[in-house]
């Protein structure tokens, strides 16, 4: 269970988050939805205890997230690696650090995402965002943070990525995915939440929308044109 | 004195506060040069004004900086650069702890991957 109570933040004079409250389920598939600046990043950065909230409380699995690292995975829009790293040579670091870590996993991850044994430097951006979702996703945790995953890169990486989400997917973990793109992304999704200007505005199980006779992309569009 | 303002990173009187000290570790500026006023550094950063005096307040607190009456602020004669130098690295350090540790490393690994990042800097095949 996360629970993300009244979260405020604000940078200089400009609010990001505006009292958001989350309550989500362990094993939940999130789409978080919004267009830049809604507060996805700053709220995602919240969670993973990057960013202390300026009012608020964020609690995973009973506690702040600065206590429970080893729990969530955060990966962030750019690539946090070296240039001169290659994905192998961050495998081999993450598993001497964290016992989750699985080598076979992220072998058949490297082997799905068609990750090439070269440094991040040399690599197209969908390459680097499918290397970063096979390291992501070959540590095996409760908690799942992806911000922007499918942000400006290739369709065939997107295909990858979505494909590799859905096949790769272990039933008792929480994901939450950030995106402004949806498209493709809602097949994967359990719930949708929408945020502008740093609140929720929208907050729905996906099959609720379907029910309605809505795809998320229709929603997306009505909440926040 | 450059000094930069992220929105992002924090309190910006804090921000003010470390620029200042960074300034001093490095030796833009000297001890007993004057700092800029408050308001002409307001005006500069493009921030309120007391947010430079409550910067101000902090680093005089700190013995790093004094005000004579009527001339301005100043650092201070007998501030010790090395331990400023020491404190704003222990700072960094902490914020890529801090970072690294969110990805997923430990103290180990993310030492070994300073040592790479900085193996990559000096390589003077890369472009």
């Amino acid at each position: 269970m996360l629970e993300i109570q009244d979260v405020h933040k604000r940078y200089l004079k400009t609010p990001a988050l505006n009292g958001v409250s989350l309550h989500v389920p362990q094993g939940q598939v999130v789409g978080l939805l919004g267009l830049n600046g809604a507060g996805k990043t700053t709220l995602l950065k919240i969670v993973a205890g990057l960013l202390l909230p300026d009012r608020g409380e964020v609690r995973f699995l009973g506690a702040p997230p600065r206590r429970q690292r080893g729990k969530i995975v955060y990966l962030p829009e750019q690539n946090p690696w070296p240039e001169s790293a290659t994905p192998a040579r961050v495998a081999a670091l993450l598993a001497g650090a964290d016992p989750g870590f699985d080598r076979a996993r992220f072998q058949t991850l490297v082997e799905f995402l068609e990750v090439p044994a070269r440094s991040f430097g040399q690599m197209s951006k969908g390459q680097r965002a499918r290397a970063n979702l096979a390291l992501a996703l070959a540590r095996q945790a409760p908690l799942y943070l992806l911000d922007e995953p499918l942000a400006g890169i290739d369709l065939i990486s997107r295909d990858r990525i979505l494909g590799a989400l859905v096949r790769e997917w272990r039933e008792d973990a929480t994901l939450i995915l950030s995106t402004h793109e949806i498209g493709e992304a809602e097949a994967l999704f359990d719930r949708a939440v929408f945020l502008r200007d740093g609140r929720v505005v929208k907050d729905a199980p996906v099959e609720a929308l379907r029910e309605e006779g809505k795809s998320v992309v229709e929603v997306f569009k009505e909440v926040l044109a | 004195m450059k000094l930069r303002i992220d929105p992002e990173a924090g309190p910006i009187f804090e921000q003010i506060v470390t620029g200042v000290k960074a300034a001093i570790a490095r030796g833009a500026l000297r001890p007993g040069e004057k700092l800029p006023s408050a308001r002409a550094l307001a005006e500069e950063l493009r921030v309120n004004p007391n947010t430079v005096i409550r910067a101000f307040t902090e680093l005089e607190r700190e013995g790093i900086t004094e005000t004579r009456r009527g001339l301005g602020t100043f650092v201070r004669e007998d501030v010790d650069q090395k331990a400023l130098k020491r404190e704003l690295l222990a700072a960094a350090a902490r914020r890529y702890l801090e970072a690294a540790r969110a990805l997923g490393l430990g103290r180990e690994e993310a030492a070994r991957m300073l040592w790479e990042v900085e193996a990559d800097a000096g390589d003077p095949g890369r472009a």
